[in-house]
């Protein structure tokens, strides 16, 4: 059995690509499962998916704790502990990583070690399609490659998942000419599944009572949503241009984040900290006075 | 690979369940993690695949109402919910099974608040298991729309006519894409014919009151029982649905899903999809030489205590998994095959609980790999264990960190 993890940011594409690819493998014959997890949607927050693939039934089910390819859709999750990019990977787990930094940059700015491949799929995109947009396609096709399915089954699986999602015609076939550049840009590898060294048994540990201050569900510590910062979220950025700005206020009305003040000229302004990169700011301006920026990688965002 | 199968979730899976069964009658409400198959089902009204009325209503209590309303009318019903929702229709529940009205209610597990969560227990599901719904558990995609369909047909066979509740997983089934064959509608159709029911038909012409009070408990008492009754006839109508189903689709569903028993010493009883991995421990132990199997409970209402007396009598040892937790008791199913095995001569030497994937906690190999070690070594001392919490070090060292943050981490502003 095969399996693959992937690891995006809401509205990435990171649970569509695993579909591309759950369906690729079935195409050609494959047994194969796909699922997502996430919490309460949130654009911008870590999302996971998982497929798995095989000539038998499944018998595993939710997440995958031995990853053999690991899917990384955006590079500052590696460094993010609630995304557990890292777990579970071994010296035999491939990692691709969508940044435009190489793999020994990569390194160098995160735990990652390995076998690592990496291809800027976010500025493919930008430059082909002219704006910023899921990715899904390109990580599966990627993925897809890197598990040695055949670039007629990606092409059939992107058509049913973007199809599914209901995209037009010429969007799907946008998606799926590059799709296929990043199928034929990735070398492809040689994966190691097969049987891991067993596990040892759980080291397991019953709490204790502690009093209901503690051991009810609450948070004394004070308010502290005003010092996390939720910087590492975006992937894009929303910049203000004065001078087409109306101060209609409407950014201000829609961000879900609370992350855009008024200024005293009536102008707003966007305060990155809390800002997560949803860019519903730029979707409703109607001077188009909030543009939009690509992230630095590796950046102090 | 069977050419006709094809990729889909368990929601998607129960939807076509209900689209399959052709259902009159889908009243709904959305909540997390079964919304899709209401969703899925409003848009097969809207486009006619489908010749059912869909209504959304105010609230689960509210559509467990006119779920059971519609059905008492004749009408074929299908609904759907999951967690609080299930709970928030608790009431009703216990109406409509004393109604004696066969529809079909779909529960996606979910855990409960407090504190909320999104992700599956059974705490839901098994909360209901006294309301008089019978209650099938699947495993997998497809045994979600298969079991729709033989729901379907025991809830509406004369000897049973109690509505029947089809449980699922949140997120590992709901949301899980895999291979589901699709029955064809000429076999649903030989399975499972239009629903043509004597003793129902209430209409505007013909009134009549149903679930009327009585007082004095004799009564009362003698209707209670024929739930009672009516559920346990549920057993025989079960196998006979199962068998019906097997001849004319090709899979066959026992009561109780047994998992390489055949010379297991020591045997881990579980529900739902999660027993897919429990299956998948079992053989990583037999290839460590431990001589171990899974016994799977799918018909949960009623209790197939014969069945499963079968299946653990003279083993070793017996563990039980239970995904829910009764505070101040333990393991909800724990105690239900303890007291079924009680009378038996041959009773497991030992029988360990277990409270494992709460809030959809990740079983882990090595979970599965303690529970194996400290049945086996409960079957030679011959004394039971439990409850035991899976939860390991590591996570107890998490939460610690995370007490930290809410409590004792000031702002500092």
């Amino acid at each position: 059995m095969l399996s693959i993890r992937f690891h995006g940011r809401g509205g990435q594409g990171a649970k569509t690509a695993s579909r591309i690819v759950g369906t690729a493998a079935f195409l050609e014959g494959f047994t194969a499962q796909d699922s997502p997890i996430y919490g309460a949607e949130r654009r911008g927050a870590p999302v996971a998916a998982f497929t798995r693939i095989a000539k038998k039934p499944i018998r595993e089910r939710g997440l995958i704790a031995r990853p053999d390819l690991v899917v990384v859709a955006d590079a500052s999750l590696i460094g993010d502990p609630s995304a557990r990019v890292l777990d579970g990977v071994d010296e035999r787990t491939v990692l691709f990583v969508n940044s435009p930094l190489t793999p020994d940059q990569l390194r160098a700015r995160t735990s990652v070690s390995g076998r690592l491949t990496v291809l800027d799929l976010t500025d493919l995109a930008l430059k082909q399609f002219g704006k910023r947009g899921a990715i899904s396609a390109l990580l599966g096709a990627v993925a897809g490659r890197l598990a040695g399915l055949r670039p007629e089954s990606i092409r059939e699986a992107i058509v049913r998942e973007l199809t599914d999602l209901g995209l037009t015609a010429p969007v799907i076939e946008r998606n799926q000419a590059l799709a296929m550049q990043c199928f034929e840009a990735v070398q492809p590898v040689t994966l190691e599944p097969g049987p891991r060294a067993p596990v040892p048994s759980a080291q397991l540990r019953t709490p204790t009572y502690d009093p209901p201050t503690r051991g009810t569900a609450g948070i004394t510590a004070g308010p502290n949503s005003a010092i996390r910062s939720v910087s590492g979220w975006r992937t894009f950025r929303p910049v203000l241009r004065p001078d087409l700005c109306n101060g209609c206020w409407l950014c201000f009305a829609s961000c879900p984040e609370g992350a855009i003040t008024i200024k005293p000229d009536g102008k707003p302004a966007v305060y990155y900290p809390h800002c997560k990169g949803c860019l519903d700011c730029v979707e409703v301006c109607p001077t188009d006075a909030m543009t939009v920026e690509r992230e630095p990688e590796g950046a102090n965002k | 690979m069977n050419q006709a199968s094809q990729m889909m979730t368990g929601n998607l899976a129960a939807a076509w369940g209900a689209r399959l069964a052709d259902v009159d009658y889908v009243p709904a409400f959305p909540i997390t993690p079964q919304t899709e198959i209401v969703e899925t089902l409003s848009k097969w009204c809207a486009g006619g695949e489908l010749n059912a009325r869909f209504v959304t209503l105010d609230s689960e209590h509210s559509m467990m109402t006119a779920a059971g309303a519609a059905s008492a009318t004749g009408a074929r019903v299908f609904t759907a919910t999951s967690s609080q929702g299930l709970l928030h229709a608790f009431e009703v529940l216990y109406t409509v099974a004393g109604w004696r009205v066969p529809f079909v209610l779909v529960n996606v597990s979910r855990a409960l608040a407090s504190p909320i969560t999104l992700e599956p227990d059974h705490n839901d599901v098994l909360a209901a298991r006294d309301s008089g719904f019978l209650q099938i558990h699947a495993e997998t995609c497809q045994e979600v729309v298969d079991s729709i369909l033989m729901a379907y047909r025991i809830a509406e066979d004369p000897r049973v006519c109690l509505p029947v509740m089809v449980n699922l997983d949140g997120f590992v089934l709901s949301f899980t894409r895999e291979p589901v064959v699709l029955p064809e509608p000429a076999m649903v159709h030989e399975f499972l014919p239009p629903f043509r029911p004597a003793h129902l038909g209430f209409k505007a012409s013909a009134p009549h009151a149903l679930g009327t009070a009585v007082v004095g408990g004799s009564i009362y008492t003698y209707f209670r029982h024929q739930i009672h009754l009516a559920s346990m006839n549920g057993l025989a109508v079960y196998d006979e649905a199962a068998a019906a189903f097997e001849r004319i689709c090709g899979r066959r569903y026992a009561a109780i899903d047994g998992y390489r028993l055949d010379d297991a010493e020591d045997v881990l009883v579980m529900t739902n999809a999660s027993a897919s991995k429990g299956k998948a421990a079992v053989d990583a132990a037999r290839e460590e030489g431990r001589r171990v199997g899974l016994l799977r409970l799918r018909l949960i209402r009623p209790w197939p205590a014969e069945a499963i007396r079968d299946a653990l009598q003279g083993r070793r040892a017996v563990a039980v998994l239970d995904q829910n937790l009764a505070p101040g008791q333990g393991g909800i199913l724990f105690q239900e095959i303890a007291a079924c095995l009680y009378h038996e001569a041959l009773r497991p030497r030992a029988l360990c609980s277990f409270i494992g994937g709460l809030g959809g906690k990740n079983l882990s190999e090595g979970e599965f790999r303690a529970i194996f070690e400290q049945t086996a070594e409960a079957g030679v001392r011959g004394k039971g264990i439990g409850p035991v919490l899976l939860y390991t070090e590591a996570e107890h060292r998490e939460m610690q960190q995370m007490q930290y943050l809410a409590h004792e981490l000031k702002t500092g502003r």
